[in-house]
């Protein structure tokens, strides 16, 4: 259905194959993931144990479903730093109301996922009514929900939680650990939110271009709203899955390292900090390569500061390849 | 026309009655006032140029045609109606489409894409028609005898002036009552600007009402019916082009040619 010129077909084409292979960061993500197992494997074969293997899935079950959100605000054109704590708040919270309030284990789980998309919703009013630049905005609630999960907990881990709310995060089936299938179903849903409804394709255009989408007619306010609230939501959930998974509602788990953790599996797979570019099955290869590197490394008996020079270094390498993908992508304006 | 357009085109189109009138607008951004006062009354069926200097205010009533911006005194009419449009997409529900200066493109989409942006059409309630998408896309492209490749091509690899094109086959899709067009042949070369001529004669014999703002006089003389002068954020006059010469609109335009002659401009 597409219209062919001779002269268009033949200008565009080779253009358009650059452009298709730099559109898959996974590729290059999935090659890097291979060469760390395959080298991992040489130093200690226990590495490709299906034990081993499940626990890389299961680690990147956390930073995947909170990316999931992340993600999809990203592309948005937003930015949130608060997801960290709304992970500890969404946990906490769903831990305090079975461990202290005595609800049962769904309504827990329902108040744990409300309280991270009103903190969605807080991040998103702050950035639009009070003009806050994302960045500062949602570094700012950072610390206001970090304070509040020590003041609801007294800074003491909540314990003990129902059996019934433990096996949600710590079952499997078919040797499948639920986590991973959760997993599995967010990422599919974020996929195709993002890829076949007409809100993903407004959210591609709010990141792509805000102005041209206002212009266009879109109600960009709203949909900023919307994504701010799915990035708390899926903070949250993280949250209650690795609460159900640890058996405790724990204050300190979160924070600054998952927020960081989770901008930087975003980044790496091939989401652009300024909107618009990106892909769910690229954050989901991210996600498993941060979490591959952190076993790998472990498994091989290297020491833990090569972990963080490792990342640090795949991420300026995620971001700069980012560049590059732009300028083949778009004409540079003259 | 879309069940939009009839929506939007709800009152008949009475010829001789303008689609769309300003009134004594004002518009100020602070200490700086735009637009002092404009009245500007365009008719189906014609394509209504606003011409006028640098500063002059022309993107300014655009932008309030558009509902980007809202006037601070005056009023805007459609069939006559008083209207108050808070943003681009009531302008939309009214009947209006809008080409940017700017564009309004987004690079990072296809063309299929940018050109269903605010109307994108669905399948059942949550899903994206893409391939309908695509269909439109190329149907239109076609019928306005526009090359731009495969319409799965990112607007980010189009040339500006493949741009331009892009972002008035947008507007036509729509299927609207009004066009307005800002500057719509600033980035094209002699061959594009005359296929943008044909597509606004072609708008006219389907009694559309097109309002557009150029510099490119020569432009103008081709395809006006009407023409509004502006001049220091006032609409100093509207005149017929069969009764009026470049001379006398570039004396408008530059201000030594003040007055105007009511009966032979024979407009609003």
């Amino acid at each position: 259905m597409s219209i062919k010129t001779e002269n268009g077909a033949s200008r565009q084409a080779p253009r358009r194959l650059n452009a298709e292979a730099f559109l898959r960061p996974e590729t290059t993500l999935i090659a890097v993931i291979l060469a760390i197992g395959i080298a991992t494997a040489f130093r200690n074969p226990n590495f490709l144990n299906v034990g081993n293997l499940t626990d890389i899935a299961r680690a990147a079950v956390i930073y995947f479903v909170m990316a999931c959100g992340a993600s999809l605000l990203m592309i948005g054109g937003g930015l949130d730093f608060s997801v960290g704590s709304v992970f500890t708040l969404g946990g906490i919270t769903a831990a305090w109301l079975m461990a202290h309030a005595g609800l049962s284990w769904p309504f827990a789980i329902a108040v744990g996922l409300l309280v991270g998309t009103l903190a969605g919703y807080a991040n998103s009013q702050v950035i639009a009514r009070l003009h806050v630049p994302p960045i500062i905005a949602t570094l700012g609630t950072f610390f206001i929900f970090t304070g509040l999960c020590v003041q609801i907990t007294g800074g003491q881990d909540i314990v003990p939680l129902p059996k019934d709310f433990q096996r949600l995060g710590q079952g499997s089936v078919l040797g499948v650990p639920f986590v991973v299938i959760y997993a599995v179903v967010i990422g599919f849903i974020a996929w195709f939110v993002l890829e076949h409804t007409p809100f993903g394709v407004e959210v591609r255009a709010v990141g792509g271009n805000r102005k041209a989408a206002v212009a266009n007619g879109l109600k960009v306010k709203r949909i900023e709203t919307v994504l701010y609230m799915l990035g708390g939501f899926t903070a949250s959930l993280a949250g209650i899955i690795y609460a159900a998974r640890v058996g405790s509602g724990q204050v300190s788990a979160g924070g600054s390292g998952v927020t960081l953790s989770v901008v930087t599996a975003v980044l790496i797979g091939g989401i652009s900090l300024l909107g618009g570019l990106g892909s769910i099955t690229g954050v989901a290869v991210g996600a498993i390569l941060l979490s591959t590197i952190d076993n790998a490394l472990i498994v091989a008996a290297v020491p833990p500061q090569y972990n963080t020079i490792v990342v640090g270094v795949i991420l300026i390498a995620a971001v700069a390849i980012d560049h590059v993908r732009r300028e083949r992508l778009y004409r540079v304006r003259r | 026309m879309s069940a939009r357009s009839e929506k939007a085109d709800g009152v008949p189109e009475q010829s001789g009655a303008p689609a769309l009138a300003l009134r004594r607008i004002g518009k100020a951004f602070g200490q700086v006032k735009a637009l002092a006062r404009v009245d500007l009354a365009a008719y189906p069926g014609e394509i209504h140029f606003i011409v006028g200097d640098n500063g002059a205010g022309k993107s300014t009533t655009l932008k309030i045609l558009s509902g980007i911006y809202q006037a601070d005194e005056g009023e805007v009419l459609i069939h006559q109606q008083p209207v108050h449009m808070r943003d681009a997409s009531e302008a939309h529900r009214h009947g209006i489409a809008v080409v940017h200066q700017d564009l309004a493109l987004v690079e990072c989409l296809d063309v299929a894409t940018n050109m269903a942006l605010g109307a994108i059409p669905r399948r059942g309630r949550f899903m994206l028609d893409r391939a309908r998408m695509e269909r439109d896309a190329a149907e239109v492209l076609a019928n306005l005898k526009i090359r731009v490749g495969s319409v799965r091509t990112q607007i980010g690899l189009l040339s500006g002036g493949e741009r331009q094109i892009v972002a008035i086959a947008r507007a036509v899709r729509m299927n609207l009552p009004i066009i307005l067009l800002d500057e719509p042949t600033a980035a094209l070369g002699v061959r594009e600007t005359a296929h943008v001529g044909d597509i606004l004669d072609e708008l006219r014999r389907q009694g559309k009402t097109v309002i557009c703002i150029s510099h490119d006089l020569e432009f103008v003389f081709a395809h006006a019916d009407r023409i509004t002068v502006m001049r220091l954020g006032n609409s100093v006059a509207t005149l017929m082009r069969r009764n009026t010469t470049r001379d006398e609109v570039v004396g408008m335009i530059t201000g030594t040619i003040e007055a105007l002659d009511p009966e032979r401009a024979g407009a609003a």
